[in-house]
């Protein structure tokens, strides 16, 4: 793998000491970030993007790329880096900041990191940038056909709603790998031993549960109406609603998973001023706020005030945030090729 | 003379000229790849970064049940789909050739319809039409069947029925071909030397007619032994067959080494089935 990256490293680099001078002359007057693309996109314009250049006056260039690509690109660029500021979901930013394509923080630099809970910006002083939003794995209900409401990660396996529960695969999906850790952790089991978690799944295969790989048929299981329960992230429980599905999300007792979505400060590059203002404004309460209404990803600054519908449907609150469980992702990528191997034969016909 | 040679050696030429874009796009397109998976599967990159030649991704195989079963079901499921497609296609295909001219021509156009449609979208037909509270469920309801019964998604009987539609045309379209080279006078001569109807089907036409049902089965085998959106949408992901699994070795586990091991398998395994059953029909004819 290492020789393959120097590989790929050095290509690049090549190409871009071609590209410098264009580099050079563009620095001082743009900021280059990442962001999602789509709806997503739109959001985080309105949210940070727009205010940002109001405030600054300086022009903010977006490269739409998702994680795993973003990665990519900070490694090939790593002598010299084209991004200012990296957006990263699903536990890349660790890695990232292992290799050290991402800069330390001092909590000083951030205005608002006071604001912010401890889980958010935990990692800043090793290059893992604050977490602004995250997505919140916990269980999906059918409000016409669950009564009473779950409490628990047990009450998947509550009697008479075996055939209706929806599992997600493991292997070939993230939230899905982080339900499975869920189940897990509130079992007891740890991240060196998996057993617990795999057993309870085998319990709920045996009762006749469906296992989906892909968002889309967890929709179109509920629609059908054949699907009563699932464990699954919170906001894709508002596009359910969304969708006119009478769904709603819970956190258990146990707690549930959080998936951070992060702004990262990308080391080596000379914006390190503006960049730092960038990623204090992302971490605000008006943006963790807009994110909560228009997506439910649920916020991680503490004083956004949140009411009605939307405080109900993400988690807020100092008890609710002390409630979510984080797994390590270093330990996730060093393990998850095993995982998937044993996933498979549990699931395997 | 020498003008005439000098000609012929220009034409030969000429068409080896011809050959040089379907050489060049085999080359690049099929080739090259298929040897990068050759060589991606019996290497292995040591820490230093020398790589080393290495049978373990094979071995990873062949000591594991869980992928034996895997290949099992893809062979399984293979064989059951081309015998389906051939049971329905052949004699569609006859009825065709025997057919008015604008009921062929009707029939003709449904069975290549579906082929203009992407795989995909009819497959996602066939989840609305086996899934739950899909047609076939709503119709079964009355004779007592509800719940998983009615159900056929995410079974190897719903791959089987999908399978079998997304490939008709491949069996129907060979066996038409071969089927409208057969004289009706045979049949028509047999008819008056006093054979019925089965009997003419049975010892004249099937027998002029296997070089059309091996090629069509022979295409619809390799097909489906490589498919991998039908199975993957309707059968699940507890239903893994080859093309799925390299999928996920590649995207879940990035074993990409592994992934290559498996297609070398799948590759050779086709050409295992097909070379002698190609030859057997090659002396035969």
């Amino acid at each position: 793998m290492l020789n393959r990256r120097h590989f790929l490293r050095n290509t690049t680099l090549a190409v871009s000491a071609l590209a410098a001078p264009s580099i050079l002359r563009a620095q001082n007057n743009k900021l280059v970030i990442n962001s999602f693309g789509g709806a997503y996109e739109e959001i985080h314009r309105r949210l940070v993007i727009t205010p940002f250049e109001e405030m600054t006056g300086i022009k903010v260039e977006v490269v739409t790329a998702y994680s795993a690509d973003t990665l990519s690109q900070l490694r090939a660029q790593q002598e010299a880096p084209q991004f200012d500021v990296a957006h990263f979901s699903g536990g890349l930013e660790t890695t990232a900041a292992l290799e050290g394509l991402l800069s330390p923080i001092e909590p000083s630099e951030l205005r608002n990191h006071d604001q912010m809970y401890e889980f958010a910006v935990s990692g800043i002083s090793k290059g893992v940038g604050p977490t602004y939003s995250t997505a919140v794995i916990g269980l999906l209900y059918e409000t016409n056909q669950i009564n009473p409401i779950p409490t628990s990660w047990n009450d998947l396996l509550r009697e008479g709603i075996g055939e209706h529960v929806l599992v997600t695969d493991a292997a070939s999906n993230t939230y899905g790998l982080l339900s499975l850790l869920m189940m897990n952790h509130s079992l007891g089991g740890t991240m060196d031993d998996l057993t617990p978690g795999f057993e309870f799944v085998s319990k709920l295969l045996e009762n006749g549960a469906v296992v989906v790989s892909k968002s889309p048929e967890i929709q179109q299981n509920f629609a059908q109406g054949s699907s009563w329960m699932a464990a699954y992230a919170q906001d894709y429980a508002y596009t359910l609603t969304k969708a006119g599905l009478p769904v709603r999300f819970v956190q258990p007792q146990e707690g549930a998973a959080f998936a951070p979505i992060t702004v990262n400060l990308v080391a080596n590059r000379p914006n390190r001023e503006m960049a730092l203002k960038f990623i204090d404004l992302s971490i605000r309460a008006e943006a963790s706020e807009g994110w909560a209404e228009a997506l439910r990803y649920s916020p991680t600054n503490r004083t956004v005030t949140l009411s009605g519908e939307v405080a109900e449907q993400v988690v807020y609150g100092e008890e609710a945030a002390r409630n979510l469980v984080g797994f390590d992702p270093v330990v996730i990528s060093d393990k998850r090729a095993d995982w998937n191997e044993e996933w498979k034969r549990l699931l395997v016909r | 003379m020498a003008a005439i040679d000098s000609v012929r050696a220009q034409t030969r030429q000429e068409s080896l000229f011809l050959l040089v874009p379907g050489v060049l796009v085999l080359l690049i397109a099929f080739l090259f790849p298929v040897g990068t998976i050759l060589i991606t599967s019996v290497v292995d990159w040591t820490e230093d970064g020398v790589f080393v030649l290495t049978t373990s991704h094979f071995e990873k195989f062949f000591v594991d049940d869980y992928y034996l079963k895997v290949a099992w079901r893809t062979l399984r499921l293979a064989l059951v789909i081309t015998l389906a497609t051939a049971i329905f296609g052949v004699p569609l295909a006859y009825i065709m050739q025997r057919a008015h001219p604008t009921l062929r021509f009707i029939i003709l156009l449904m069975v290549i319809l579906p082929l203009m449609t992407s795989v995909v979208i009819r497959t996602f037909g066939w989840l609305v039409v086996l899934g739950n509270g899909g047609l076939l469920a709503t119709l079964v309801a009355p004779l007592g069947f509800t719940g998983r019964s009615a159900v056929l998604m995410h079974t190897e009987a719903g791959i089987v029925i999908a399978m079998v539609q997304v490939l008709l045309p491949f069996m129907v379209l060979t066996v038409l071909g071969v089927l409208q080279g057969i004289g009706r006078e045979l049949e028509e001569a047999g008819r008056t030397m006093g054979a019925g109807f089965w009997q003419v089907l049975r010892v004249i036409v099937l027998p002029l007619a296997v070089p059309g049902i091996v090629s069509g089965s022979l295409i619809v085998f390799a097909l489906s032994l490589s498919s991998f959106i039908t199975p993957s949408l309707v059968g699940g992901v507890r239903l893994p067959v080859m093309a799925g699994s390299i999928y996920q070795s590649i995207g879940g586990s990035f074993d990409w080494p592994f992934a290559a091991a498996q297609s070398v398998l799948l590759l050779a395994a086709t050409l295992l089935l097909i070379i002698p059953y190609a030859r057997l029909v090659r002396t035969s004819q």
